[in-house]
């Protein structure tokens, strides 16, 4: 089982349509895939039409396996599961925080799941916490989306350091630049600049700013799965192959 | 379900979730397969060929699928994989026969909430016969984490006449009348009565399995088809001449020309099918450089059954048999035209102890003669003893106490066993010779000649080593442990 965060300490950057279209493309390749809603907002779990999980409450999700694996629902997708988020996951840290050795909390969790999937992805919550701690040492990749802006560069440099100070593995760190719109002149120049200074970190799949992604809130379905042809949906597929490639054992 | 179940089943909400049927636009062929006497059906297993594609259904509920070689219709031939697998406990003789065929479609039914989310979905299968009834299988699966909406979904398709899936269900559902061939009848007999009702409801009970074997015979399915129509004329014939004086003797005389006449032009066809199905064993008995010879001597059988096919099958068709066959059902059906005989009144139970009892004692008289020197002709009289023997037994089994009469039913048939490979032996000598005597001018004469003077020098080493075994298998049926058993369960209760 692979572990694959989706992550940006910055909001809005296009992280859950990530997350919904990876998720969806791991399954349709044929493997068994979870799709881990952790942010409290449910964003996730509404894409995939998923209500949000009225028993499962931080506790239960760290202490009982039974009810962890109880709370995951199966998609509309073959070989593609959710686990929905509840708004009591916006304590997580809190009660991560008071638990003995809180880092490894969410590897043990989900190991209940090890022999289900072959694949879980976490679709985390915007900010760097002890929550955003135990994901980046759960996860066997850290797949982060970068709006090309002097902003945006701040927080991706932010999370760099984070994983220097705290001795995490940067090479699970896999960026990729999001929301990226060809006419403007500032996205280009940035995409030259950062590509250039972290070669290694930056992916080649850029996915653009486009109105189909836009539209998964009204279909609430991947554009993966809606539009497949149209230029999101080739860049997410484009996405995909290369963060296989560059994740394979 | 039939399509009108499940038209309703999705007419209204299922717990509060709007049920959605989605028909896919492409259809394929499709077939259902089993033996004649749907071994299949009966071993709980289904066999479907869609397309090119063979998908088994398992006794344990399993699907296991393979590709399907086009017009094979034996086990044997079909392509390695897990369905020929599966099936390897079925009798290689014989033929799959399509029970159903038309078309299908592929379909999904889908239980959705009020956000549009699928709590539950079935896989279905709309089967649409070319003769029969259109039935849809449906194939329910949950979803991870929405299982009370697979329960209801599940009840919901009980509760509209959903049955489950197997091949009984499946082929009552498209035609309730294929599932009733059964090649051995059990005919329920009474002690107490009559032997002239028991013979008659015998005879009229193995009639229909002679007519259900011709069609098999005339399109050639398989070797087993004339094989059991065989049978089925020589248990007849046995009835006849076994139960003796159940009928008026002028009629039993002309009962049994009639029926003998039907069984003479299957004969040669039969015969060749024998060596033909032997073919392997053949060649593993003489030498490789021998083997040419045998290549052309089952080519040229094979071109003769070819022409003895069509000639019986010829046969069966005239207007002449049908209406002779048919005059038999109808005489043992309607029974009014039998004639009974002196021993018509006696009952069934009597009768079958005298005549049991006294075919006995008769083979135990000539087994106490046999040794290695006996001729081949009276071992081969023996042999004929313990058939009747065996028909006898077979025939009044209903009427004896179960667990004494199988035990010696098993004895019986073990000496049966030796006796057939010892006349194998014998009979096939004989016929390979007349095989070559009748060689005209054929191509490979010589070779052919051989090959069968070297098989018959084996078969005739079998043939002793076999006979060996068969005094000893007498000795033990002949025993006075055996006589003890005999006497007990067929000797008239006066004499004790």
């Amino acid at each position: 089982m692979q572990i694959i965060a989706c992550y940006s300490n910055k909001g809005g950057v296009g992280k859950t349509a990530t997350a919904v279209n990876l998720a969806y493309a791991f399954a349709t390749s044929g493997r068994r895939t979870l799709l881990c809603d952790l942010d409290p907002q449910g964003a996730s779990g509404f894409y995939f039409r998923v209500k949000p999980s009225k028993k499962l409450t931080e506790a239960r999700f760290f202490e009982d396996v039974e009810h962890f694996t109880k709370s995951i629902r199966g998609s509309d997708y073959d070989n593609l599961d959710i686990l929905p988020a509840n708004m009591s996951f916006r304590d997580f840290d809190v009660f991560l925080s008071k638990m003995k050795d809180a880092r490894s909390r969410l590897k043990k969790a989900l190991k209940a799941v090890k022999s289900d999937y072959d694949i879980v992805l976490l679709d985390c919550p915007p900010n760097i916490s002890i929550l955003s701690e135990n994901v980046f040492r759960a996860a066997d990749a850290v797949v982060t989306p970068v709006i090309p802006t002097t902003l945006s560069q701040r927080t991706f440099e932010q999370l760099l350091e984070f994983f220097r100070e705290h001795d995490l593995l940067m090479e699970k760190i896999h960026a990729f630049f999001s929301m990226v719109q060809g006419t403007k002149s500032l996205h280009g120049e940035m995409i030259v600049e950062l590509t250039h200074n972290y070669p290694k970190r930056i992916m080649a799949a850029k996915i653009p700013f486009a109105s189909e992604i836009e539209r998964m809130g009204m279909l609430r379905a991947p554009v993966l799965a809606t539009a497949p042809n149209s230029p999101a949906g080739k860049a997410y597929q484009a996405l995909f192959d290369e963060l296989l490639e560059r994740i394979a054992p | 379900m039939s399509v009108e179940q499940l038209n309703n089943l999705t007419d209204s909400n299922i717990q509060g979730l709007v049920p959605i049927l989605d028909w896919d636009k492409d259809e394929y062929s499709f077939a259902i397969l089993d033996y004649f006497e749907q071994n299949l059906r009966k071993s709980q297993r289904l066999l479907f060929v869609i397309d090119e594609q063979m998908e088994l259904l398992t006794t344990e509920g399993a699907i296991l699928s393979q590709h399907a070689r086009p017009d094979t219709r034996f086990v044997t031939e079909f392509q390695e994989g897990p369905v020929k697998e599966a099936l390897t406990d079925l009798s290689p003789l014989r033929a799959l026969i399509t029970v159903a065929s038309g078309t299908m479609r592929n379909g999904k039914l889908t239980l959705i909430d009020n956000e549009g989310k699928t709590h539950a979905r079935a896989g279905l299968r709309e089967l649409m016969p070319i003769s029969g009834k259109a039935v849809v299988l449906i194939a329910p699966q949950g979803l991870r984490g929405y299982d009370q909406a697979l329960d209801d979904l599940t009840a919901h398709i009980r509760t509209s006449g959903g049955t489950s899936l197997t091949a009984g269900n499946l082929y009552r559902m498209i035609d309730h009348a294929c599932v009733n061939y059964v090649a051995k009848p059990t005919v329920d007999i009474r002690q107490e009565e009559t032997a002239f009702d028991t013979a008659t409801n015998l005879i009229d009970s193995y009639l229909p399995i002679v007519r259900v074997n011709e069609y098999g015979i005339i399109h050639d399915l398989d070797t087993e088809f004339l094989h059991d129509y065989r049978i089925a004329l020589r248990k007849i014939r046995s009835v006849l001449s076994l139960f003796k004086g159940v009928y008026d003797i002028d009629q039993t005389h002309q009962l049994k020309m009639r029926f003998s006449a039907l069984m003479t032009p299957t004969g040669p066809l039969r015969d060749l099918d024998v060596y033909l199905l032997e073919q392997e064993s053949f060649y593993s008995l003489v030498p490789y450089t021998m083997h040419s010879g045998l290549d052309a001597m089952f080519s040229l059988m094979r071109s003769r059954r070819t022409d003895e096919q069509a000639r019986l099958a010829t046969y069966l068709k005239t207007s002449r048999y049908k209406k002779e066959i048919k005059a038999l059902t109808k005489l043992f059906s309607k029974k009014r035209k039998l004639k009974p005989g002196p021993n018509s009144s006696r009952t069934s139970y009597d009768f079958a102890c005298e005549l049991i009892w006294k075919r006995y004692r008769k083979i135990c008289r000539l087994a106490a003669t046999i040794n290695v020197a006996t001729p081949d002709q009276e071992i081969h009289q023996l042999r004929i003893e313990c058939k009747k023997l065996r028909y006898l037994m077979e025939f009044f089994s209903p009427v004896f106490p179960q667990e004494p009469f199988d035990s010696l039913l098993k004895s019986l048939k073990r000496l049966q066993d030796s006796l057939g490979l010892f006349n194998d032996c014998v009979v096939q000598q004989i016929n390979l010779q007349a095989f070559v005597d009748d060689l005209s001018d054929e191509q490979h004469k010589l070779e052919i000649t051989q090959s069968i003077g070297s098989l018959i020098t084996i078969l005739y080493q079998h043939q002793s080593a076999e006979r060996e075994k068969i005094t000893d298998a007498f000795g033990r049926f002949s025993s006075s442990r055996m006589q003890r058993s005999f006497r007990t369960l067929f000797r008239s209760r006066e004499e004790f």
